[in-house]
């Protein structure tokens, strides 16, 4: 579901110039709607990841940023192998 | 449920901050996020994360100590984790093909597989939409303005160049799907399909038509009338046309490249009259120049 930055804002409990500095780092990525930005639940889990990892891991914002990049290229990988690995399901006997 | 302090592998008597560097060198083993597939991160986490909420908070430390609460913390509340997310549709926008980037320079089916999984990063471009429009092929000549309504609803203005051919790709820059953050819209590629018209044929930046005439015509010659793509035009058949003989009608084909016209090339065909006529067959059987010609002559 695709909610408004207000909603978002409640629903995360962050605050305006927080969300803005991290849409400006890239840590958070709303989509475009024709009311504005949009945000889905997987923002807020992100959110939620960005907290622990300040809060509960200890990372300062540089580290957030290199584990963000870590995370995603993970991810990345990680769809890339269940592609392969759905591919070669098909293919092998 | 264990021990809060076994369970973060500390001791009883342990001070407030060695707890939480305790609780902290845990989380960064065991947060889910950072384990996106392993499945018993999410219950240990959790079990580590109830017992710090007891003994990392002072006064609740207190009263475990004392024996006023058991290890049973308040159930903490519904957590979605972000990995739950990070492969889906939802998470899109933030995954990263970066790590395997070297892998898709290849041309093997396994690089095309990455590669058909790619999304980028942040800042996304809109993703380029693909539309068939089908004109005419009169339109293809001469060029035309048409209007594409598009599955949504909307409609797009589409220019279509003189002298387009069949499968031609238009890119209208910024006309296709929204993209994430500062990427900016994708494109709209529109296929041209020019549909075949049952009188002009193209080869080239030239057409031909195959255009029927009569047995007067062909004997005696005379002026007819020419469909051309930008309409009618009268040309001259000389005396003795035959089928097969093609005239040129010069700047009547397809614009070209640089200025200039190709040509639309007329190949004539005689047709007789549906019916037999008397006449004309009495005509023929007294005709002592059609009893002597043999067309087929050069071929025995």
């Amino acid at each position: 579901m695709i909610i408004t930055k207000k909603e978002f804002l409640t629903q995360s409990g962050l605050k305006v110039k927080t969300l803005e500095l991290w849409i400006e780092q890239e840590w958070v990525i709303p989509r475009d709607t024709p009311s504005g930005p949009g945000f889905s639940d997987a923002d807020i889990a992100r959110v939620h990841l960005i907290r622990d990892l300040t809060e509960k891991v200890g990372a300062n914002d540089a580290g957030v940023d290199v584990i963000l990049h870590l995370l995603d290229q993970l991810h990345g990988m990680r769809r890339a192998f269940e592609q392969l690995q759905t591919h070669l399901k098909d293919k092998l006997p | 449920m264990k021990n809060p302090y076994e369970v973060l592998g500390v001791s009883p008597t342990a001070s407030t901050s060695d707890i939480q560097s305790a609780y902290r060198k845990l989380a960064k083993k065991l947060h889910p996020d950072l384990n996106p597939g392993d499945k018993s991160a999410e219950d240990k986490f959790k079990e580590v994360a109830a017992a710090y909420d007891l003994v990392g908070d002072t006064d609740k430390r207190k009263r475990f100590d004392a024996g006023e609460i058991d290890e049973t913390g308040a159930e903490r509340p519904q957590h979605h984790y972000y990995r739950d997310f990070a492969q889906s549709d939802g998470g899109h926008p933030y995954m990263d093909t970066s790590g395997f980037a070297d892998f898709m320079d290849s041309d093997d089916a396994f690089a095309e597989l990455l590669r058909r999984g790619q999304r980028s990063r942040a800042n996304r471009r809109g993703e380029d939409l693909h539309y068939t429009l089908p004109i005419s092929f009169v339109e293809s000549i001469t060029g035309a303005n048409k209007r594409l309504t598009l599955p949504g609803g909307g409609t797009l203005d589409v220019t279509i160049p003189a002298g387009l051919v069949d499968g031609k790709i238009l890119r209208l820059k910024g006309k296709g799907a929204p993209g994430a953050g500062k990427g900016g819209p994708g494109d709209a590629l529109i296929k041209v399909e020019v549909l075949p018209d049952p009188r002009f044929q193209r080869d080239g930046d030239n057409i031909s038509i195959e255009l029927p005439i009569s047995l007067n015509e062909a004997v005696l010659g005379g002026k007819i009338r020419v469909p051309t793509p930008t309409g009618d035009v009268s040309m001259s058949i000389p005396k003795g046309s035959n089928t097969g003989t093609t005239l040129r009608l010069r700047g009547k084909g397809a614009p070209q490249r640089g200025g200039g016209h190709g040509d639309e090339f007329v190949k004539l065909k005689i047709v007789l009259p549906k019916h037999p006529d008397p006449e004309l067959e009495t005509f023929v059987s007294n005709w002592t120049g059609g009893r002597d010609f043999n067309p087929r002559e050069d071929r025995s």
